[in-house]
């Protein structure tokens, strides 16, 4: 799923997006998106204008953000460290919290098993299904009830950000209407 | 004021080869530099090599280290390292703790009685005292022996040790401050009391390289694209973000992108990204800079920076940087060279690296910007003319 929407992301809305210009340091700057997808920017400048390539990159995350393009659960995993930074985002948790949903429960489901060596793969094969079946049985309770937590965990997290959010929402109805009140 | 003859240079650890952090390696430079500019210098550290232990490896005394004259002064023994510990931990995670703990903390660092008694014997010996980084024992005891000839090199970040009532004690006691970069002057102007007149932006000179950008990846048999992480290895450089932020890129974008570290510190990557990385360790100067010249991007996820050397060394190699937006010093930079993109989450990560991977005309532009930039703004004469006005 993850996959279909980044490929969809980079042919269709990055460089379908045909041609445009970005702000100038100089007169010399020009920057084009294109088609392929081996060039997104054409550069004709003598001075890079860094300010404006950030600004760019950081409105089409936001908007791919609200579209669920980053709704996954490996960017989940890769901000685990970054959460320190993000705290202060004001959007970023609600984002970071729909990856989340995506990474919280342990894949126990079965799988295919295969074996790429040749000779003695049936029984490489029927010895992995055994291990398998062991680890499974052995572990499945385990992972039923983290599981169960896990999901709680988030699920009480996204009632706390929603009541926040409303709460806040509120406020600030009230405080407009004080305000309006006031003059 | 006149022109000051003799300086004494205090920073807590000096190696002859130079494996040190980014404030030391710093604060080396700008002590040779200033040898070279006809100034008697002496360098005053401690017997330490480790930064970890702090044991006193390296005998103490006198001894010429090239054109440096350096001292070196044992590391007090006495320290009760678990109270050092339980204090700082506090401190780093926002917990509670008094003024009297951040006495204990301060007294029970990287302390040199020795060195106190040199500076209280033969301080008047000395026109200036410079020293840094701001985060020692030593720095802090040392600042207080002579303020009215005391300048720091605090290299100061916006972390829990810098909001300390020691810290407002030792910056509003000084007599000036030389910083790395505007954002950090800011900074230490917004949390302390200082006059912008005892206040100078100098940061560090370095010298342009030209290397053979193919050589490390013919070294290496590197055949695949590879991006580029020099230094400690260590969460508060952001070593582990950017293992994650890997490990993702790699999966989501199916692009066949080594990561290549040079430098000290463990790596803890998964199995799966493993074969990726290349990791060389400590490598020799030349090989650095072969190895920045030939990666597609420099990675600097640090928040941690006053300055950002292995940033401005990947901009003479000419290769454009990606830097975390969090840290306004590297942020700082790459604003005024054109030569880096900053992110603050995954996805602007991911956007802004396939924009350097696959954007060769932009990604030479950005490494010839940063090139440019490291030359007029950071050539050695421009440095030391900044550093001696602010002695002077």
């Amino acid at each position: 799923m993850c996959d279909k929407a980044y490929d969809s992301v980079m042919t269709n809305e990055v460089y379908s997006s045909g041609s445009r210009h970005f702000g100038q340091t100089g007169p010399k700057y020009e920057v084009e998106l294109m088609t392929t997808s081996q060039s997104i920017f054409k550069i004709n400048a003598s001075e890079t204008d860094v300010e404006k390539i950030v600004a760019d990159i950081q409105a089409s995350v936001e908007k791919k953000i609200q579209e669920g393009v980053y709704a996954d659960a490996r960017i989940a995993r890769a901000e685990r460290s970054n959460l320190v930074h993000l705290k202060n985002e004001e959007q970023f948790l609600g984002f970071y919290l729909t990856c989340l949903r995506d990474a919280v429960f342990v894949d126990i489901s079965d799988f295919d098993i295969r074996e790429r060596r040749q000779g003695f793969a049936p029984i490489l094969v029927a010895f992995k299904k055994i291990v398998w079946k062991l680890l499974k049985f052995y572990t499945y309770r385990l992972w039923v009830q983290q599981n169960q937590v896990n999901g709680l965990i988030v699920t009480a997290i996204e009632g706390v950000d929603e009541k926040n959010a409303a709460k806040i929402k509120q406020l600030e109805a009230r405080i407009e209407v004080l305000e309006k009140e006031k003059s | 004021m006149g022109t000051t003859q003799h300086i004494a240079f205090i920073v807590p650890r000096f190696s002859e080869e130079g494996v040190l952090g980014g404030a030391e390696t710093l604060i080396r430079n700008l002590a040779e530099h200033t040898v070279s500019t006809g100034r008697k210098v002496t360098l005053l550290t401690t017997c330490a090599e480790s930064h970890f232990t702090w044991e006193n490896t390296l005998p103490p005394g006198k001894k010429q280290v090239g054109k440096l004259s350096v001292e070196y002064f044992p590391v007090d023994e006495d320290r009760d390292i678990s109270s050092f510990l339980r204090i700082q931990t506090a401190i780093s995670n926002g917990g509670h703790f008094t003024q009297d703990d951040e006495k204990a903390w301060i007294r029970n660092s990287v302390n040199s009685q020795a060195l106190y008694d040199h500076l209280r014997d033969h301080g008047g010996t000395y026109d200036r005292l410079i020293m840094g980084p701001y985060l020692f024992g030593l720095i802090f005891y040392a600042s207080q022996i002579h303020p009215e000839k005391t300048f720091l090199i605090p290299c100061l970040h916006d972390e829990p040790f810098a909001y300390l009532h020691l810290m407002k004690e030792m910056f509003e006691t000084v007599s000036g401050f030389l910083f790395n970069a505007k954002p950090e002057q800011d900074l230490a102007c917004r949390l302390f009391h200082i006059p912008k007149e005892k206040c100078a932006i100098v940061g560090m000179g370095l010298g342009p390289f030209h290397v053979d950008p193919s050589a490390f990846a013919n070294r290496y048999q590197l055949d695949k694209p590879y991006v580029l992480y020099s230094g400690r290895r260590e969460p508060l450089k952001g070593t582990p973000l950017l293992i994650d932020y890997m490990q993702a890129f790699r999966q989501r974008t199916h692009q066949d992108v080594k990561l290549v570290f040079t430098g000290s510190g463990p790596i803890d990557a998964p199995p799966e990204l493993e074969p990726h990385i290349l990791d060389v360790g400590f490598v020799p100067e030349q090989e650095k800079h072969e190895a920045m010249a030939g990666a597609r991007a420099f990675l600097h996820p640090s928040v941690n920076e006053s300055f950002g050397i292995v940033l401005l060394e990947s901009w003479l190699a000419q290769t454009p940087a990606l830097v975390h937006a969090k840290s306004d010093v590297l942020q700082w930079q790459c604003r005024r060279s054109g030569a880096g993109l900053w992110f603050k989450n995954y996805p602007e990560f991911e956007q802004e690296l396939n924009l350097l991977l696959n954007n060769k005309g932009l990604n030479k532009e950005m490494g010839q910007d940063g090139r440019n930039y490291v030359i007029k703004e950071y050539a050695w004469e421009h440095v030391e003319q900044k550093l001696l006005s602010a002695f002077d």
